[in-house]
């Protein structure tokens, strides 16, 4: 009896204009999409590329250890094809240096040419799901019942021995398996064009990503059809039935998102806050500052000047600097030849340049104690609250869910950041170890230039499929309950309504 | 007749279910529209005040005109426009300001001039909020009337004829574009009158703070904005009226209006946008942008390596390597600006599009206001270095080599002759920018209604 029921469904939805219609727009958008996404995430590859290559050159060709930049770059994900999330917003380039304690708040980006472009918002696959799919699922789901009980159908069904569940079960099964119907074909085309391009090498845990992409859309699916049924099941007219699920679509997917953001009022006393850890953070260095001046007034040399009075061809800089959420230490001493006056303050110089590099790590990293909780407070903490404002809306549910499986969330950005922070530990021991700091190539190429070549290399691999999982298992799980819910709720109505 | 029909329509709709759900919906968009602008507005302007002031209060203690002409007037900013409410812009992309005192290099005893440099506005690169769509009239008329007005005119022919009663009145002695008109007024007036409402408690409870204040030219620039709302509106109607006396069932009508709607409105704009600056020519790259900087400075410092002790020629170096300096950094803009025309060029295919321009321009904010802005600065600099030319030329004991200090008159300035920068908007420009897109809308809406009227004339009964 079900399955007969459900066959009658399918071939009820199959036949329709909307189905037609809908699946026609939803691939249509969805090949466009992908093909000017395709090419944008090219683009972004390929100024990777490019930003690497320069970076990796300009180093090695920086001829002392204090002057060379360490930069390393975030790679474009490609599964931020399937929701972009933080991929194409947040930093990509981050510097190395032992002074400070890299943040995705110290980042800049490269490759991104014309900052106006910004005007335009792009889309990502998940977008257009959420407002065609849904758009879509209550298309089907308004009249199922209403339409049925006004045609005098359902009343005809239910003379048969059917119980209201089952006949809940087929109409819910068979609007599902339509509905898989577009969203997997687009899916398999967008795929499709995916892996005919070069420049993508996806591997097997992303092609589990893509299949928890799929489950994630199901389930969304899945809640506007029910949203849609229970609406059904409620009125008794499809008329209103229609006006009710339309205006509920668009709160839902349009409306609420937007509004609930705005409505929340920044606080003040973040600023406070933020100003206050860098007056403790600008204590510390000025503690390092006394500290290294009575080194330099107490060794060999007479005077507290920090690069000896050594002149030579190139440059020196030495500077405190102050941002928003944020205190500098920055210096570097560049030579590429010493005038011969200057050999005997050299063993003076490198005595203290070896003394300051540990004294400069260990200095960046206390502040780095007073600023990460700052940073967590004033741009993690509002972020994540908002996010769950957010999550009230099942467009908010599942965009989550499939930022975080693609790992294009502010975690998996921050995972790239966590690396970034642990090569630069591995920079830092490979220093110490090699007594960088202590050497005379730290400011003066004079005896040979600074050798960048064994400096260990920078990789980053994006956390493995488990991790993204297991991020994304408490949105599918509140998509899941969310669904359960919805589903007893029309149950309940349905089986009191009359028909 | 018209009359007669279009009443008839309003009290039908005034009963019904949509119009309720319409109201409220209206009503708390243009509510939180207005409490959000009431909220952010006046640290705008706030911000912009101090800014403008330090800008002046910086150029005015400086009496030596050599440091006038070295230095530049520094940064100039630009003036928020108070109906932001109605059109966000992208704003936040814009920078609100210009660097006019851009000095690229200096020594102890030669230093570079200024040039203009267009610093950009990157909020996203720390944002680690959630990205919405800021409420802005633009996304309540563009995105939420729109739909609103599918919602009440895809039955309107078709609902009628399921019903038998467009049967009925045709069999009245009325011609058929009596009944369209009628129809398309009726319905226009049950969406103008939720939609009037809104807006009026929205306007109301700006203007009733004292925290912002809304002149004769923005009350002016409102109406505007409210006539093409109606426009945009009668576009809609004009679009379900046409599906809906072409198509014989009402749930059909809808399935194809909805679809339009989410075609057009939803994803033309951005699709559109990124497919034409996919295909449009890439402006300059930033590393490739800062090794023209450089290579223009020191082909231009080895040109002047030899002649030191030439003042005159010393003069002209610096001069010129101003000029180069701009002479990049404009294009460099010119090229971005290039790019982004073409993009939004693309996008008036979509009607949403074409209204957000319009409202854009009306709300002196966006893209065409950021031009208008950079015009202002172009202006006043050139006014500012004639400035500068004049006040030499007209101490006779100066050698007129305008580059080094010892070439300049060393005549104190007054700070009362300094031209000082005021941006501003004006109405009769944005029209002018306006003008393609104003007319772009009637057009559809012609075309449409036309459509409509071919299609009903010949609809079966």
């Amino acid at each position: 009896m079900l399955i007969s029921l459900i066959r009658r469904e399918i071939l009820d939805n199959l036949m329709t204009f909307r189905f037609a219609a809908a699946t026609l727009i939803t691939l249509l958008l969805v090949v466009a999409n992908t093909v000017v996404l395709v090419k944008d995430f090219d683009r972004r590859l390929a100024s990777y590329n490019t930003a690497v290559k320069t970076h990796r050159q300009k180093l090695r060709e920086t001829k002392t250890y204090s002057a060379g930049e360490i930069r390393v770059d975030r790679p474009p994900n490609p599964l931020s094809i399937f929701n972009v999330g933080f991929d194409k917003r947040l930093g990509n380039e981050i510097w190395i240096y032992h002074a400070f304690v890299p943040t995705l708040w110290d980042a800049e980006m490269s490759g991104s040419d014309n900052p106006f472009l910004n005007i335009f918002t792009s889309i990502d696959v998940s977008f257009i799901f959420e407002v065609v799919l849904s758009l879509m699922a209550l298309m089907f789901a308004y009249d199922a019942l209403a339409g049925e009980r006004e045609r005098g159908t359902l009343r005809l069904v239910l003379t048969h021995s059917v119980s209201r569940g089952t006949i809940l079960l087929a109409k819910y099964v068979g609007a599902m398996l339509c509905l898989l119907i577009p969203l997997a074909l687009s899916l398999i085309l967008s795929l499709i064009l995916l892996t005919t391009n070069a420049s993508f090498s996806l591997g097997t845990p992303d092609f589990l990503r893509i299949g928890g992409f799929v489950l994630a859309s199901l389930s969304y699916l899945s809640v506007f059809y029910l949203i849609g049924l229970l609406i059904s099941a409620a009125t008794q007219r499809t008329s209103t039935a229609l006006m009710i699920s339309m205006f509920v679509w668009g709160f839902l997917v349009l409306v609420y998102p937007n509004m609930i953001l705005a409505t929340i009022k920044p606080s003040a006393q973040l600023q406070t806050r933020a100003e206050s850890a860098v007056d403790e953070m600008k204590q510390t260095w000025d503690e390092f500052d006394r500290e290294r001046k009575r080194f330099l007034a107490n060794d060999a040399v007479p005077g507290e000047d920090w690069s000896f009075g050594m002149v030579g061809i190139g440059g020196l800089m030495e500077s405190f600097e102050s941002s928003d959420v944020g205190y500098y230490y920055h210096s570097y001493i560049d030579f590429e030849g010493l005038y011969e006056e200057f050999e005997p303050q050299v063993p003076h110089a490198q005595k203290y340049f070896s003394y300051l590099g540990p004294r400069v790590v260990n200095t960046a990293e206390r502040t780095w104690l007073v600023r990460k909780p700052v940073l967590d407070n004033i741009f993690v903490k509002p972020a994540n609250s908002e996010r769950t404002l957010l999550k009230f809306s099942p467009v908010g549910v599942y965009d989550a869910a499939t930022q975080r499986l693609a790992g294009t969330d502010l975690l998996g950005i921050r995972d790239f950041f966590d690396a970034a922070r642990q090569y630069r530990q591995t920079a830092i021991d490979y220093f110490i170890n090699n007594d960088t700091f202590g050497s005379l190539q730290w400011f003066s190429a004079d005896k040979g230039a600074a050798d960048w070549t064994t400096l260990p290399q920078f990789s980053f691999q994006r956390a493995d499929f488990g991790a993204n999982a297991k991020r994304a298992l408490p949105d599918f799980c509140l998509l899941l309950i969310t669904n359960l819910a919805l589903f007893m709720a029309m149950f309940l109505i349905f089986r009191k309504s009359e028909v | 007749m018209i009359w007669h029909i279009a009443k008839r329509e309003l009290y039908d709709n005034l009963n019904s279910l949509r119009f309720a759900l319409a109201t409220a919906l209206l009503l708390a968009l243009m509510l939180t529209n207005a409490v959000v602008h009431l909220r952010e507005h006046p640290g705008r302007i706030q911000e912009y005040r101090t800014s403008a002031t330090d800008y002046w209060n910086a150029l005015t203690p400086r009496t030596d005109l050599y440091e006038l002409a070295q230095k530049g007037p520094g940064f100039l900013y630009k003036k928020p426009s108070p109906l932001r409410f109605c059109a966000e812009g992208g704003e936040a992309f814009l920078s609100n300001r210009v660097d006019a005192g851009y000095v690229y290099w200096g020594m102890d005893d030669l230093k570079g001039f200024w040039s203009v440099a267009y610093p950009s506005s990157t909020p996203n690169l720390t944002n680690v909020r959630p990205d919405v769509t800021k409420i802005d009239w633009g996304f309540i008329v563009g995105y939420v009337l729109s739909l609103i007005v599918l919602l009440f005119t895809f039955d309107s022919i078709s609902g009628e004829r399921e019903r038998g009663t467009l049967r009925l009145m045709l069999a009245n002695p009325m011609p058929r574009h009596i009944v369209l008109i009628g129809k398309f007024l009726g319905a226009l007036m049950s969406i103008l009158v939720p939609f009037t409402f809104a807006v009026l408690i929205n306007l109301f409870v700006i203007s009733v703070s004292g925290d912002v204040q809304l002149d004769a030219e923005a009350w002016g620039r409102l109406s505007i904005i409210f006539i093409v709302a109606v426009l945009y509106t009668g576009l809609f109607i004009a679009l379900g009226l046409l599906v809906s006396s072409r198509v014989r069932q009402s749930a059909v009508s809808l399935v194809i209006l909805l679809l339009t709607w989410v075609t057009f409105v939803v994803f033309m704009p951005n699709t559109l946008a990124s497919i034409a600056t996919g295909f449009s020519p890439a402006p300059m790259t930033s590393d490739e942008f800062m090794e023209r900087k450089n290579q223009l400075h020191n082909n231009r410092w080895r040109e002047t390596y030899s002649m030191r002790d030439k003042p005159m020629k010393l003069s002209k170096f610096v001069i010129n390597d101003a000029e180069d300096q701009e002479r990049l950094n404009q294009e460099h803009l010119t090229q971005q600006i290039a790019q982004v025309e073409v993009a939004r060029a693309a996008t008036r295919i979509s009607p949403a599009a074409l209204v957000q321009h319009l409202l854009e321009s009306f709300a002196g904010t966006g893209f065409s206001r950021h031009l208008q802005f950079l015009e202002n600065v172009r202006q006043y600099v050139r006014q500012y270095r004639e400035f500068v030319i004049d006040t030499d030329s007209a101490d006779p004991d100066s050698p007129h080599f305008i580059g080094i200090s010892e070439g300049i008159s060393r005549k104190p300035v007054s700070p009362e002759s300094i031209p000082r920068f005021e941006d501003s908007l004006s109405l009769s420009r944005d029209f002018n920018d306006a003008a393609i897109d104003l007319m772009l809308l009637m057009l559809l809406v012609l075309v449409l209604m036309s459509g409509a009227y071919l299609v009903f004339v010949r609809a079966q009964v």
